[in-house]
């Protein structure tokens, strides 16, 4: 339980950091983003029957899975257009193998975005070979306009490298 | 739902070896969004909030034999070697205990040390290698570092050509070991925990000794044929001595030499050394045999495995 707290002070205090940085370099944003993270928790019933739950990361090792998800709401007067969600993966996680095939996904850094079947990756010699999901670098999701007081939620799975 | 299960089982399992070097444990993983967008003001830019979790040190080991297969042994000292490698993603140390009693054991031996191969040659090499005192414990070992280590030990006499020991050797995370996913809070790297993996966060592996005790035994006889076909030994009859090694056991002899001088009246016939039926010449450096009356004759068989026989013959005359 001590991890737990620790973990969750831990969010607060980026929480309360970081959001007032944004708000003053842009201003009065009616768009609001508010991140978090899940540990993915399997758990076998009686039955033998598995199932997974979300709950707060705890203890999270090499081949754990974590889902980040990102809380946006437009609470402004206005609706917003072409709004944008990059998202970069932290270098110690891959994207999970189940992630959405439909993701549009960059595996150079967020030079070039795609679904990841139409990615390649250059391989040392010379070849390329197709992007595989341990290659995506970045995220991003599209989503042409949010009216005043939508919101909504974006996740991807991962899996700590 | 089956449609779907089988592709996400197989992707899971080319993966899979993603997870053989993990992350390092204290590692921070900071995930932030960023939105660009547009309003009535142009476009615009917002961050999220960034989260943070720390990876925990996950306890992981294990323990092979380095011996390619049973070691010969006789009773007095022997070696086996072990590698212990941490699995886990942070620096740990290990308890390592031999036990020399394992369960169908012919005979047991006595543990008298555990060294670490410290000049990093696989050879056990006495006042260089480091004896650990106990409790036996390696020094940290940082993610993925591997330890070879010796155990040394006494075969007890009495055992008899054939007999077989195991030694096993355990390691035991010195942070601590249980079922898989027990927590030592506050216990890993930077302050975050420590869990067990999939291993206990313990191993061990067992090398074994067979006792190979080689005898050699050695059987002269001499047939004589005298100059009127009959076999007395008179002068001028021809006596033709036949040796046979008897090389019996489980293990091997090194450097067999098998020598016999000229009897006393009676002289070497040149040329007549054989072995296993092949003839031998008398010169010495050209193959396996030399042969003079003076000096008597000479075999080197080399190394010998148990379980073999050789002849060897020569011919005197009687003065």
């Amino acid at each position: 339980m001590k991890t737990l707290k620790q973990m969750v002070a831990a969010l607060l205090v980026f929480s309360s950091v970081a959001m007032p940085i944004s708000a003053h370099a842009q201003g009065r944003s009616p768009v609001s983003l508010s991140g978090d993270v899940m540990a993915v928790e399997t758990s076998v019933d009686e039955a033998g029957n598995e199932s997974t739950q979300l709950v707060e990361p705890s203890v999270i090792v090499p081949g754990d899975r974590l889902v980040f998800g990102t809380d946006y709401a437009n609470q402004g007067a206005e609706p917003v257009e072409n709004f944008v969600v990059t998202n970069p993966l932290p270098s110690a996680v891959r994207l999970a193998p189940d992630a959405d095939a439909e993701l549009t996904v960059s595996v150079d850094g967020g030079v070039t975005w795609g679904t990841l079947g139409t990615l390649t990756v250059a391989n040392e010699d010379g070849t390329t070979r197709t992007a595989a999901h341990a290659d995506v670098t970045h995220v991003r999701w599209t989503i042409a306009s949010i009216a005043p007081g939508e919101s909504g939620r974006l996740e991807y799975p991962a899996i700590i490298r | 739902m089956s449609l779907f299960a089988t592709p996400v089982v197989a992707l899971f399992t080319l993966s899979a070896p993603a997870y053989a070097d993990g992350v390092s444990a204290g590692t921070l993983i900071e995930n932030t969004a960023t939105a660009t967008y547009e309003d009535g003001d142009g476009p615009q830019t917002v961050d999220s909030n960034t989260v943070v979790v720390r990876v925990d040190e996950l306890l992981d080991v294990t323990v092979t034999s380095l011996d390619s297969g049973p070691i010969g042994v006789q009773p007095g000292e022997a070696v086996l070697t072990y590698e212990v490698t941490n699995q886990g993603n942070g620096p740990e140390a290990y308890e390592l205990t031999a036990n020399p009693t394992v369960a169908g054991n012919d005979f047991d031996t006595t543990v008298v040390n555990i060294a670490v191969d410290t000049n990093g040659n696989g050879t056990y090499d006495p006042g260089v290698d480091e004896i650990l005192t106990a409790p036996e414990t390696t020094q940290v070992l940082d993610a993925d570092e591997a330890l070879r280590v010796f155990v040394i030990v006494t075969v007890p006499a009495g055992v008899t050509d054939g007999q077989a020991s195991d030694v096993e050797l355990l390691a035991e995370a010195v942070t601590g070991t249980g079922a898989p996913g027990t927590v030592f809070a506050g216990r890993g790297v930077d302050g975050g925990d420590a869990i067990v993996g999939a291993t206990g966060a313990d191993d061990s592996a067992v090398g074994t000794l067979i006792v190979g005790i080689t005898s050699v035994d050695l059987t002269k006889s001499v047939s004589v044929t005298d100059p009127f076909g009959g076999t007395n030994a008179v002068p001028g009859s021809v006596a033709t001595f036949t040796i046979i090694a008897n090389v019996a056991g489980s293990g091997s002899v090194d450097d067999l030499v098998v020598t016999d001088a000229i009897p006393e009246g009676t002289t070497y016939v040149d040329g007549t050394l054989t072995l296993d039926s092949v003839d031998l010449t008398d010169a010495s450096g050209d193959d396996a045999g030399e042969a003079s009356d003076a000096d008597g004759i000479s075999v080197d068989l080399g190394t010998v495995a148990g379980g073999t026989v050789h002849s060897i013959t020569f011919d005197v005359t009687v003065d």
